[in-house]
C-alpha cells in the first residue's frame, strides 16, 4: 500500500460524511426511509474509510504522511497568505479518527430508532453527518487554521443539536429541559450558552494562533516544533503566552474549569447527541489539541523554558476539574447530568495526564495514558449515554428520583450499563482500569504527588457516583412501575451493549494495546529524558487504584443498592453535610456567579449606556446643536427689521468703523 | 491597462441614463417597473464582472480616462484594481438583488416610478464612488449616493421620516464638506485630483501640513462609516428607511467610507502610516467603535435598530483592519466589506419580511419562527454567524485577516506592546457579536410559535430567494476565499 493510498483515504474519510450531510435535504424529498438509512450509510462509509488507516500503524512507515493542496491564496501577504489545506496522518490522528468514526457509526445506528418519528429529522441527520465530517477534519488537518475550521464547525453542530428541540415546550420540560429550578434551562438557551462559552475560549485560541503564526512564521503542525526554536529573542516571551491562549480554546471545548459550565446544560440535547458530541468526540477535541501541541511545546521549551508553563497549566486545570466535577456528579439529581459531570471529570484526567507527561519532559506514559483513556472513555461513556437515553425514554423523566427498580424491566440495558459503569469506575480488567493506571503512574513519575493525590481521590469519588447511579436507576422499589416501562428495541440496545462489550475487550487486550501505543508514539515523540520509574512506588499504583475503587464503591453500594444505609438520614444528621450538598447542587455557585457577573451586568450596562449616554447625551447633543443654530438665527433675524432707516444707520456705522480702521492703519 | 470597451464608464452611466426612463415608465407599469429597473442593474453586474476578470487576468488595474473639466485639469477618471473590484461587485450584486426584493416589498406603495428612479441613481452613486480614480469624481459620486437616499428615506420611510432623513443628510453633508475642504487643499498643493499621482507629488510636503488635510478628509469618511462618536445618524436612518434601502445603506453604502479611507491612507497619504500615534489611536478608536456598537446592539428591542448598531460595530472592524498598517489588514478590511455586505443584507431583508408579514419589527413580538419559515431561518442564522466570524463562512476570514494584520504589525520589530494589547482586546471583543447575534436568533426563531402565526408565516418567494442566494455566496466564498483574495494582489497601494 502506497502512501498516496492512505492520504486519499484521509481526504475521503471527512468528505464522505460532508457529502452525506449535504445530500440529506435531497434524500428527504425521496422519503423518510431513504433519508434515515442514507445518513447512517454515509457514516458507515466514513468508518470503513478510517478503518483502512489502521494498517499504517503496524507498518514501518515514515511518519507523518502528508498531502497538501493550496487553498487560501493571498499573493504577497506574509504567513497567512498561503494557508494550505492538508491532511496529516500520524499515530495520533489515525487513532483519533478511528475512535471518532466507530463511535459515530454506532450512535447513528442507535439514532435510527431513538429519534424515530421526530419531526425535525432532516435537520438532525444533516447536523450529525456535518459533525462527523468536521470532527474528522479537525483531527486530520495539518495546520492550525484548517483545524480551527473543523473546530468551529463542530461547535456549530453542537449548538444546533443541543438546541435541537428549540420549541422549548414547557409541558415537555421533564424530558427536554435541563437542570432544577432556579437553574432549569430550555434547550435553545443551553445551545446558545454552549456556543458562547466555547466561542470565548476559541477567541483566546485565535489570538494565540495568530501570535504563533506571526512569531514563528508557520502554521504547520510539523514545522512548528523547529520554527519555534529559532524565533528572534524579542519574540520568544510570546510563545509561552500564545500556548496558554491556545490552551484557553482547549479548556473551553473540553469543558474544563473555568469554562466548564456549559457542558452540564448541554444535556438538553437528545441522548444520542450527548453521547456523540458531549462525551465521545467533540469535548475531546481539547485533549487532542493539547496532545497535538505536546511535542511542539516540548521542543520549544528547550529554547524558551517558560513554555513548560503550558504543561503545568494543563496538569493543574485537569486535576482540579477532575475533582470538582466528580463531586458534582455525586450529588446530581439528573441521570444525564451525572454522566456529563463524569465526562468533565474524566477529561480532567486526560488533561492531567498530558500535563504530567510534559512536566516530566516528555514522559511517554503520560501521553499514552491520556490517549488510551480517551479511547476507553469514548467507548464506555458513549455506551452509558445511549443506555441513559433508553432509560429516560422508558421512565419519561430525566430525574433520578423518577427512576429505580428498572433492573427487572430492562435487563439488557442493565447489563450494558453495568459493564460500562464498571469500566468508568476503573475496575480491572476493564479498559478504564489500565488507562487510569497509566494516568496515575504518570503523575507519580512526574513527581507531582499532590496531583497524584487528587487523582486518587477522584477515583474514589468516581467509584461512588458510578455505583450511586446504578443503584438509583436499577435498584430499589419497582412495584409501582406499570407496563409502560419496557426494554428498548434491539436496534437501540445493540449499539450500547456492543460498546460496553468493547470496553471489556479493550480491557483484555489492554496490556498489548498499551505496549503497542507506547511503541508507536515513542517513535514519534522525542523524549528528552525522565525514566519511566520514580522508585518502586509505581508498582503500587494498581493497588492504590483498586483500593480507591473499593473505598468508593462500598458506601455507595450500601446506600443506593442494598439501601441499608439511608442517605437522607445521614445527611439530615449533619448540618454541614446538608450545606455541602446544597453548595454542590448549586454547582459551586459558579454558574450563578457567571450569570451575575457577566451576563446580567453586560445587559444592564448596555441598557444603561443606551438610555443614559447614547440617547440621553449624544443624541441630545445633536439636537442641541441644531437648536442652538435655530435660536442664533432667530436672534440675528431680528436685525432684519425691514425698516429702511435701520439699514441706513447700519450702513453708516459700518462705514465709520471702516474709515476709523483705515485711518488707524495709516 | 486601458479600459478599451468602456466597461467602467458603462457601469456608472447605464443606471444614470436609465433612471429617467424608469421614472417615465413608472406611471404605465406601476409595480412592475421594478423588473425593468433590474435590467440595467444586472447589466452593471455583468460589465463589472467582465472588468474584474480583466483586472485578474491582466495582472494590473483597469483605467478609463475621459476629458471632462479642462479648466481645472480634471479628467473624468475611473479605475478598477484589486481593492475596488470585490467592493464594486458586491455593490452591483446587492443593488440587483435588493431591486428584486423591492418588487416584493414595495408592492402596494405609491410612486414606484420615482422610487426605482432614485434607486438607480443611488446605485450609480455607490458604484461610481468606488470606481473613482480621482478625488473630485469621488466627491461627486459621494454626493450622488447621498441625495437620492435622503429622498428615499424622507418619502418611503417610517416613523418621523422627514426629520430623520434631514438628520442623515446634515450629518453626511457636514462630513462631505469637511472632505471637500481637504480635497481642495490637496489640489491647491499638488495641482491634480488623481489619487495615484498624489502620493508622489505630496511626498516632499511637511507632515504638519498633511496631517490636518488628511484628517479633514477622513473625518468626512468616518461620518459615513458611523465611527463612534459620529454615528448617531445611523441607527435612526437605518431603522426608519424603507427596508430595501436599509439593506443597501448598511451593507453597501457605509462601507464605502471605509473603502475611501483605504485610498486616502494608503494611496494618497502613505506617509501618515508611519505616524505611530495617529495609527494607534485610529486602532483604539475602531476598538471603541466595535465594542460600543456591539454593546448598544445588546440593548435594542427593535430588530432594525439592532442591525444598525451591529453595522456600527462592523465598521469598527473594518477600520481596525485599515489601521493595521499591513497588507493583511487591508485585505481583511476589503473582505469584511464583502462579508458584512452579504450578511447584513440577508438580515435586513429578513427584518423586512417580518415587518411585511407580522407588521412589527419588535424582537419581543416575534418568536418560534424557525419551523414555519425554514429557508428564511437558515439564511438568518447564516447571516448572524458570518457576522460573528464563524467558519466556514466568509466573515471568519475577514475577522481572521484583520486581526492577523494587526498582530503582524504589532510583532514586527520593534515589538509594539500597545498595539498587541489593543488587538487582543479587539479579538476578545468579538464575543459581543456572537452574543447579540445568537440572542436575537434565539428570541426570534426559537421558542413556542406565535398564536395564529401558521396562517401568516409563509415565506414570500420573491423576497426569500435573494436572501438564499446571498447565504449560499457567504458559504461558497467562506469555503474558498481565494476567489476574492487572489484578485487582491493587483492593488494600487
Amino acid at each position: 500500500m502506497s502512501l498516496e493510498y492512505f492520504t486519499t483515504i484521509a481526504w475521503l474519510s471527512w468528505t464522505i460524511p460532508l457529502v452525506g450531510a449535504l445530500l440529506t435535504p435531497l434524500l428527504s424529498r425521496i422519503g423518510p426511509k431513504a433519508r434515515d438509512y442514507g445518513a447512517v450509510a454515509f457514516s458507515l462509509l466514513a468508518m470503513l474509510m478510517t478503518l483502512q488507516l489502521i494498517p499504517s500503524l503496524m507498518m514501518e512507515v515514515e511518519w507523518p504522511i502528508r498531502s497538501r493542496v493550496s487553498w487560501l491564496i493571498i499573493p504577497g501577504a506574509p504567513i497567512i497568505g498561503e494557508v494550505g489545506a492538508g491532511m496529516l496522518l500520524d499515530p495520533l490522528s489515525v487513532v483519533m479518527v478511528n475512535v471518532v468514526s466507530v463511535v459515530s457509526f454506532l450512535i447513528m445506528l442507535y439514532s435510527l430508532s431513538y429519534m424515530h418519528g421526530d419531526p425535525g429529522l432532516t435537520r438532525y441527520w444533516f447536523f450529525m453527518n456535518f459533525f462527523i465530517a468536521n470532527m474528522l477534519l479537525l483531527v486530520l488537518s495539518d495546520n492550525l487554521i484548517l483545524m480551527l475550521i473543523g473546530w468551529e464547525g463542530v461547535g456549530i453542530c453542537s449548538y444546533a443539536l443541543i438546541g435541537y428541540w428549540y420549541q422549548d415546550s414547557r409541558e415537555g420540560w421533564l424530558h427536554y429541559w435541563v437542570g432544577e429550578p432556579p437553574e432549569a434551562y430550555p434547550p435553545s438557551h443551553c445551545g446558545m450558552k454552549a456556543f458562547m462559552v466555547t466561542r470565548l475560549g476559541d477567541l483566546f485560541m485565535m489570538a494565540g494562533i495568530l501570535m504563533v503564526a506571526v512569531s514563528t512564521g508557520t502554521l504547520d503542525f510539523v514545522e512548528l516544533a523547529e520554527a519555534g526554536k529559532i524565533v528572534p529573542a524579542n519574540l520568544q516571551p510570546l510563545l509561552p503566552a500564545a500556548l496558554i491562549l491556545i490552551l484557553g480554546g482547549a479548556v473551553g471545548k473540553s469543558a474544563q474549569l473555568p469554562l466548564m459550565e456549559w457542558l452540564p446544560d448541554a444535556m438538553a440535547g437528545p441522548a444520542s447527541v450527548s453521547a456523540l458530541i458531549h462525551a465521545a468526540t467533540m469535548v475531546k477535541a481539547g485533549v487532542y489539541l493539547v496532545a497535538r501541541l505536546f511535542p511542539i511545546a516540548l521542543e520549544w521549551s528547550s529554547a524558551v523554558p517558560e513554555a513548560m508553563n503550558f504543561f503545568y497549566a494543563t496538569m493543574w486545570i485537569g486535576a482540579v476539574t477532575a475533582f470538582i466535577a466528580a463531586t458534582q456528579a455525586m450529588a446530581s439529581t439528573e441521570l444525564k447530568k451525572v454522566l456529563a459531570y463524569s465526562t468533565v471529570s474524566q477529561i480532567g484526567y486526560m488533561m492531567m495526564s498530558l500535563g504530567a507527561g510534559g512536566v516530566a519532559m516528555g514522559l511517554i506514559a503520560g501521553y499514552v495514558g491520556s490517549i488510551f483513556h480517551l479511547m476507553n472513555h469514548a467507548v464506555f461513556k458513549a455506551a452509558l449515554f445511549l443506555a441513559s437515553g433508553s432509560v429516560i425514554h422508558a421512565c419519561g423523566s430525566r430525574f433520578l428520583r423518577d427512576m429505580g427498580g428498572l433492573r427487572k424491566y430492562m435487563p439488557i440495558t442493565f447489563c450494558g450499563m453495568l459493564l460500562a459503569t464498571l469500566a468508568l469506575m476503573g475496575l480491572p480488567p476493564f479498559g478504564g482500569f489500565w488507562s487510569k493506571d497509566l494516568v496515575l503512574t504518570a503523575t507519580l513519575s512526574a513527581g507531582e504527588y499532590v496531583v497524584f493525590g487528587i487523582g486518587l481521590a477522584t477515583a474514589i469519588l468516581t467509584a461512588f457516583y458510578s455505583m450511586r447511579m446504578i443503584g438509583l436507576v436499577f435498584f430499589g422499589a419497582s412495584e409501582q412501575r406499570g407496563s409502560r416501562v419496557h426494554e428498548a428495541p434491539r436496534i437501540m440496545w445493540a449499539p450500547y451493549t456492543a460498546l460496553a462489550a468493547g470496553s471489556l475487550i479493550i480491557g483484555f487486550a489492554a496490556p498489548f494495546l498499551e505496549h503497542g501505543l507506547e511503541e508507536v508514539f515513542a517513535g514519534y515523540i522525542t523524549i528528552h529524558g525522565a525514566s519511566h520509574g520514580a522508585g518502586g512506588w509505581n508498582q503500587l499504583v494498581p493497588l492504590f487504584s483498586v483500593a480507591a475503587v473499593v473505598l468508593g464503591t462500598i458506601p455507595a453500594y450500601l446506600i443506593y443498592v442494598k439501601r441499608t444505609w439511608k442517605a437522607e438520614e445521614i445527611i439530615s444528621k449533619h448540618r454541614s453535610l446538608e450545606a455541602l450538598r446544597r453548595f454542590i447542587l448549586r454547582r459551586y455557585y459558579l454558574n450563578a456567579v457567571y450569570y451575575m457577573a457577566f451576563v446580567k451586568p453586560s445587559l444592564r450596562l448596555a441598557e444603561t449606556v443606551f438610555r443614559g449616554f447614547e440617547q440621553g447625551l449624544l443624541d441630545r447633543l445633536n439636537y442641541a446643536i441644531s437648536y442652538t443654530a435655530r435660536k442664533t438665527s432667530d436672534i440675528v433675524r431680528r436685525i432684519h427689521t425691514g425698516v429702511l432707516g435701520h439699514y441706513v444707520i447700519g450702513i453708516m456705522i459700518g462705514a465709520l468703523i471702516l474709515i476709523a480702521l483705515l485711518l488707524g492703519g495709516a | 491597462m486601458i479600459d478599451a470597451n468602456h466597461l467602467l464608464l458603462q457601469s456608472v452611466m447605464i443606471p444614470i441614463i436609465s433612471a429617467p426612463v424608469i421614472l417615465a415608465l413608472g406611471r404605465r407599469l406601476g409595480e412592475n417597473v421594478g423588473w425593468v429597473a433590474s435590467i440595467p442593474l444586472i447589466y452593471v453586474l455583468v460589465t463589472l464582472s467582465a472588468s474584474a476578470m480583466e483586472v485578474y487576468h491582466g495582472k494590473g488595474m483597469l483605467v478609463a480616462s475621459y476629458r471632462w473639466a479642462p479648466l481645472i485639469g480634471g479628467d473624468f477618471t475611473l479605475m478598477m484594481d484589486g481593492i475596488s473590484a470585490p467592493i464594486a461587485l458586491t455593490i452591483a450584486l446587492l443593488s440587483f438583488l435588493v431591486c428584486i426584493y423591492s418588487v416584493g416589498y414595495m408592492r402596494g406603495e405609491h410612486g414606484l416610478g420615482l422610487y426605482f428612479c432614485l434607486y438607480m441613481l443611488y446605485a450609480a452613486g455607490m458604484v461610481g464612488a468606488v470606481l473613482a480614480a480621482d478625488l473630485l469624481v469621488f466627491f461627486i459620486f459621494f454626493e450622488l449616493m447621498l441625495i437620492p437616499s435622503w429622498v428615499l428615506i424622507a418619502i418611503w420611510g417610517t416613523g418621523p421620516k422627514e426629520r430623520i432623513a434631514l438628520k442623515y443628510f446634515i450629518f453626511t453633508e457636514a462630513g462631505a464638506l469637511s472632505m471637500l475642504a481637504g480635497i481642495a487643499a490637496t489640489y491647491s498643493m499638488a495641482g491634480t485630483f488623481r489619487m495615484d499621482e498624489l502620493s508622489s507629488l505630496l511626498a516632499g510636503v511637511d507632515g504638519g501640513i498633511i496631517a490636518p488635510i488628511a484628517s479633514a478628509m477622513l473625518l468626512g469618511l468616518f461620518v459615513k462609516m458611523a465611527v463612534f462618536p459620529l454615528h448617531t445618524w445611523l441607527p435612526d436612518a437605518h431603522a426608519e428607511a424603507p427596508t430595501p434601502i436599509s439593506a443597501l445603506l448598511s451593507p453597501a453604502m457605509i462601507g464605502i467610507g471605509g473603502y475611501a479611507s483605504i485610498r486616502i491612507l494608503y494611496t494618497v497619504f502613505p506617509g501618515l502610516l508611519e505616524n505611530w500615534v495617529a495609527m494607534t489611536s485610529l486602532s483604539a478608536l475602531s476598538l471603541i467603535t466595535m465594542g460600543y456598537g456591539g454593546f448598544m446592539a445588546l440593548a435594542q428591542r427593535d430588530l432594525k435598530r439592532l442591525l444598525a448598531y451591529s453595522s456600527i460595530s462592523q465598521m469598527g472592524y473594518m477600520l481596525f483592519g485599515i489601521s493595521a498598517i499591513s497588507h493583511l489588514g487591508v485585505i481583511g478590511a476589503v473582505l469584511l466589506y464583502v462579508s458584512h455586505g452579504l450578511a447584513k443584507a440577508i438580515l435586513f431583508m429578513a427584518s423586512g419580511i417580518f415587518m411585511k408579514l407580522f407588521k412589527t419589527r419588535s424582537i419581543e413580538e416575534l418568536r418560534g419562527l424557525a419551523g414555519k419559515m425554514p429557508y428564511l431561518s437558515v439564511s438568518f442564522v447564516i447571516g448572524f454567524l458570518s457576522l460573528a466570524g464563524v467558519p466556514p463562512l466568509l466573515g471568519f476570514w475577514s475577522e481572521l485577516l484583520i486581526f492577523a494584520g494587526s498582530i503582524y504589525t504589532a510583532l514586527l520589530s520593534p515589538m509594539d506592546l500597545v498595539r498587541l494589547i489593543i488587538t487582543l482586546l479587539a479579538i476578545i471583543m468579538a464575543i459581543l457579536t456572537a452574543g447579540y447575534g445568537l440572542w436575537t436568533i434565539k428570541r426570534i426563531l426559537y421558542g413556542g410559535s406565535l398564536e395564529g402565526s401558521s396562517k401568516i408565516a409563509k415565506e414570500p418567494m420573491l423576497m426569500t430567494v435573494p436572501m438564499i442566494i446571498l447565504a449560499l455566496l457567504t458559504i461558497i466564498l467562506g469555503i474558498y476565499p481565494s476567489i476574492i483574495t487572489s484578485i487582491l494582489n493587483n492593488m494600487m497601494i
